[in-house]
């Protein structure tokens, strides 16, 4: 056994720091003013938020006595069992905001697309790590890899969940390029993305960012097919979406995506949400209306304030201090694990690391960001924040994996 | 290996590259919402959670002069709108909330966005209590509607009214165009005096800002920064109106068409004033309706026209005392004068006269209602060019000059001198035929009943100018008492002999005259005055003034009843008996109540061609 110290207690510390602004949060969120106006199985989320952290700390202390060679073993069959929960929840799944994401178990419903999120990570990790490094030749790997990861997250679809899934598909970009993807094909599996996003603003923009991506894919990579792809692939995007958007969606279908750049197109529409919580937000000021004294939370003009909307809570009631705090408290988080990663020299334990901080990364990014109006509003939880006993514990149980690798570092090289 | 683990530090250094930077954006985007724009947002925030709310004054009260509460104010229910805020795809929801037809809405919306796009204006009035509460439970889905609950005027005495105080209506385009203080959807006087006080009636609105949720629910009010502006009721209005008197005048003069004016000739107070037909004011007050509106607007007996002080008639042989004063004081005749009648006054042609043949001096003169003596006086005021003196005099009676009433459209009559005559027949285009019947108060001398009633009460309060008024006092929120008591003036040219002989003689008319079967109170002394306005489409329209008790009047009431005939038998009951219930609190004689209430004109109408004095 080794010397708790070793533990990191600098992670531990910034993962508690997050959960204690969440539940001050949650708490004025459910249990202000505001609770008159929400239902009783709402006021009790404070409690049951209380719970599951307790609960977390228990879990992620008592997950240290073990190896990490019990889960690297284990791995592809987590992942069977998290595609057979996958499968109950969509046949016997309870919906709840419109997503069929919760199994229910005797009291308490598991959101069993959280707990795949690790099964994909342990499994796809120990698959490409077991294999050598992706390069041109054996390209053939890292479609098995994609494969993985794309079949939980047609699971996540089917269960209407579509913020899951963006999450999920993340994962594929950084995985592979971890595993020793060329800069410039990962470069490229990203381009679409990007240029999307800048296309909803202005084809104009979107047009630039194929260039430019373009231009940088020849620099890094020098291979001419890739340069062409890119550029075609970047030229469909822009022409594919900005058709998208004139001829082929229904207006209020554009209205819903293009909202958050113009909410005040559709004040009561799909922009209500983004207008609340932007409002809620810049009124803030720089120290907050105080705790329990925000207006657009404790008059419910915010709405899933403890869950998607719970950057508004603290950015009204605590300011630019507040989050500013929470976004320090984030990034050094995320810093801290990367570093962890670099430590280690088995691959399993740096990729695994990696997937575990880009999974924390892309749910703050599309939360805030949504919230703040650079993102349509897409309904993902802010980790450790948010409401929500299923998201608490497996992001919980992923930074405990994360913490004990770390913790047995020294041992685990010799696994391989 | 040294090759793989490069890869891993630059690959490391790309991630933490994409965290910070990304991270740095976020800030920098909360730093830009919550610092640079933090004005726009917290403005945003607080209009989000706090709606200002007007607060209606209460309309001021008017109360009779024993303090008998006349016209007060009822809640009803509206719907107000913020254009701005609402979306023309609700209009068929709200319509069907409001069981309307969507094009009324449409219509009633288009009205609201003309008047202000951001200030908030009533929809529509007085909905019933149920549509109000569907309103309010839908208004989560009906953005930029709002509810109200305000007052419509409330009538609680049998009173009507309805030319006395007027009505409200919903202020206009041009009205709200005028001051800032009117609102689309006020309610703001039209006529009467609603109209003439409305500054006083229509208090000052409040201020109150609430708090309200996302769903647009109250939440109370909110106190903390802003103060709450509370609302001035408008002054309540105590008028010289005796609600006994005046529903009483209203029941004798219903099914008649005509004016009645009761006055206290010593100060011009108005107890009474009524014309008919009335409409029904009630009626008028919350949500109009259209249909009546309409019928009360264009039906020929036209109902909104105040025929006590707008009609504009030859007074006929009303105006014979003052002529005889007129003559006293230019000395054409004396009390004593006799002229004597034959029948007929010869003058170009003959003036037919149905007073007995015989003497009369000015006191029988005017009991007997002797036009020949008028003719005569009349005659030689015009020959010794005293016209235009003659017309001065009468103007200082208050005839032929504009009246000081507080009601609006009071008409001034007509009292010609030369100047009018050349103007209306052209410079010395008319000759004393034209003149001549000025003296039995036909031809174009004309006057309301209420310039009547001021001639008369200046004759019976000894030659006192007075200013009939509706108001005595208004009295503030802050219990303040304004009164407005009208000064009285002395016509200096008035002697009081002159004024004995015709009272004299206004007394026998009664006694004597035509009248006399119905115009004397039993136990008081009534006097008076009958006549005849000539109408050339039907039945003569009837006069009579009188005031009681003969020697010490307290009363004048004038009677003026279009197509009634005779005055003796139509107009000379009615004031009889309003003399009567004021006089001695009750009216003991029903049957001349039966009587007036069932009185059909008669009257041979080949004599109303016929100079006709009675």
């Amino acid at each position: 056994m080794n010397n708790i110290r070793d533990l990191n207690w600098s992670i531990i510390g910034a993962w508690l720091l997050l959960a204690t602004i969440g539940l001050v949060a949650i708490f004025s969120a459910t249990q202000g003013p505001v609770s008159e106006f929400l239902p009783n199985y709402i006021q009790n989320n404070f409690a049951k938020q209380l719970v599951w952290v307790a609960l977390s700390i228990v879990l992620v202390l008592g997950f240290q006595f073990f190896t990490p060679r019990s889960y690297m073993q284990f791995s592809y069959i987590f992942y069977g069992i998290g595609i057979i929960l996958m499968i109950s929840t969509l046949l016997f799944g309870t919906e709840i905001n419109g997503a069929k994401s919760w199994l229910r178990l005797g009291p308490f419903n598991l959101q069993t697309s959280e707990l795949m999120k690790i099964a994909t990570i342990l499994a796809t990790a120990q698959y490409l790590t077991s294999r050598r490094n992706i390069t041109a030749e054996n390209i053939r790997y890292a479609f098995i890899a994609v494969l993985m990861i794309l079949v939980p997250t047609a699971f996540v679809i089917f269960q209407n969940d579509f913020g899951t899934a963006i999450v999920f598909l993340a994962l594929i970009p950084v995985m592979l390029f971890w595993s020793g993807l060329p800069y410039g094909v990962s470069i490229f599996i990203v381009s679409p993305a990007a240029i999307l996003y800048l296309t909803v603003f202005d084809w104009k923009l979107g047009a630039l960012a194929t260039i430019l991506i373009t231009v940088l894919i020849f620099i890094v990579q020098k291979r001419v097919w890739l340069t062409v792809t890119s550029l075609i692939t970047g030229i469909v995007t822009v022409v594919g979406v900005n058709l998208a958007l004139t001829d082929i969606l229904q207006p209020h279908q554009v209205g819903r995506i293009t909202a958050f750049t113009n909410p005040a197109f559709d004040p009561t529409g799909a922009g209500w949400n983004v207008i609340q919580a932007k409002t809620a937000i810049g009124s803030g000021g720089l120290l907050g209306k105080g705790f329990m004294e925000g207006t657009q939370t404790q008059l419910k003009f915010l709405p899933e304030q403890w869950t998607d909307f719970i950057s508004g809570v603290i950015g009204e009631e605590f300011g630019f201090v507040g989050l500013g705090l929470l976004i320090v408290t984030f990034l050094f988080l995320f810093l801290k694990l990367l570093k962890l990663a670099g430590n280690h020299k088995h691959p399993f334990a740096q990729l695994v690391t990696v997937s575990v901080t880009a999974v924390f990364f892309i749910h703050f990014l599309i939360n805030l960001a949504s919230a703040t109006a650079l993102l349509p509003v897409i309904g993902i939880p802010l980790p450790f924040v948010s409401y929500g006993g299923s998201a608490f514990i497996t992001n919980s149980l992923m930074l405990a994996i994360c913490l004990n690798m770390d913790f047995h570092k020294r041992d685990f090289s010799i696994y391989r | 290996m040294n090759n793989s683990s490069n890869r891993t530090k630059t690959s490391i250094f790309a991630l933490q590259a994409i965290m910070v930077v990304s991270c740095l954006t976020i800030l920098g985007r909360v730093f830009f919402l919550q610092i640079v724009q933090y004005d726009i947002y917290d403005e945003l925030g607080e209009k989000n959670s706090i709606r200002q709310e007007y607060v209606e004054a209460a309309r001021g009260l008017i109360y009779d002069r024993n303090g008998v509460l006349l016209v007060d104010n009822q809640p009803i229910y509206s719907i107000t709108i913020t254009p701005v805020n609402f979306e023309d795809k609700n209009i068929p929801l709200l319509a069907n909330l409001l069981e309307e037809p969507d094009s009324l809405i449409t219509a009633l919306v288009d009205d609201a966005k003309k008047y202000s796009r951001f200030r908030t204006s009533k929809l529509i009035t007085d909905i019933d209590f149920k549509a109000f509460s569907l309103i309010q439970e839908n208004l989560w889905q009906l953005p930029g509607i709002g509810h109200q609950i305000d007052s419509k005027r409330n009538y609680p005495t049998e009173m009507t009214g309805s030319h006395i105080f007027g009505y409200l209506r919903e202020a206009d385009e041009t009205d709200y165009r005028d001051t800032e203080s009117i609102r689309l959807g006020d309610k703001i006087g039209k006529s009467g005096l609603e109209l003439i006080y409305q500054d006083n009636l229509k208090g000052e609105l409040g201020i109150n800002y609430l708090k309200v949720n996302a769903l647009g629910q109250s939440l109370g009010k909110f106190t903390e920064q802003k103060t709450t502006k509370p609302p001035v009721q408008g002054d309540n209005l105590i008028t010289t109106i005796d609600a006994d008197l005046q529903i009483f005048a209203e029941k004798l003069m219903k099914g008649k068409s005509g004016g009645v004016v009761a006055i206290n000739p010593h100060n011009g107070e108005i107890l009474a004033l009524v014309s008919s037909p009335e409409y029904e004011v009630q009626k008028l007050a919350g949500r109009i309706d259209k249909e009546y509106w309409q019928y009360i607007n264009s039906d020929s007996t036209r109902p909104l026209y105040n025929r006590a002080i707008s009609s504009r008639q030859p007074p006929g042989s009303t105006f014979k005392p003052l002529m005889g004063i007129i003559g006293m004081h230019l000395g054409i005749v004396t009390p004593n004068t006799e002229i004597y009648n034959s029948g007929y006054y010869m003058r170009g042609r003959p003036y037919k006269d149905l007073a007995d043949p015989g003497l009369y001096n000015l006191e029988s003169a005017i009991a007997h209602s002797s036009n020949t003596y008028f003719l005569t006086v009349m005659d030689k005021i015009a020959t010794t060019g005293n016209l235009n003196n003659w017309s001065r005099l009468a103007k200082d009676f208050g005839l032929g000059v504009p009246n000081k009433i507080d009601l609006p459209s009071a008409n001034r009559g007509i009292l010609p001198d030369s100047a009018y005559l050349d103007q209306r027949y052209g410079k010395r285009k008319w000759g004393l035929g034209d003149v001549l019947n000025f003296g039995i108060g036909q031809g174009l001398v004309s006057a309301s009943p209420l310039q009547i009633a001021q001639m008369t009460s200046t004759i019976v309060n000894g030659g006192y100018k007075i200013e009939p008024h509706l108001i005595r006092a208004t009295k503030k929120a802050d219990g303040t008492i304004e009164q407005r008591e009208k000064k009285v003036e002395k016509i200096s040219w008035v002697k009081d002999e002159y004024l004995i002989t015709v009272k004299n003689g206004m007394r026998r008319n009664v006694l004597e005259g035509s009248g006399r079967f119905y115009a004397e109170v039993p136990g008081i002394e009534v006097s008076g005055k009958t006549g005849t306005a000539q109408n050339p489409f039907g039945f003569s329209h009837g006069w009579y003034t009188s005031f009681a008790p003969s020697q010490n009047p307290e009363l004048v009431v004038t009677v003026f009843l279009e197509n009634a005939g005779w005055a003796s038998i139509s107009a000379v009951p009615i004031a009889s008996l309003i003399l009567e219930k004021y006089l001695k609190g009750d009216v003991e004689r029903e049957w001349l109540v039966n009587y007036v209430l069932n009185f059909v004109p008669k009257e041979d109408n080949s004599q109303a061609s016929a100079t006709i004095n009675e």
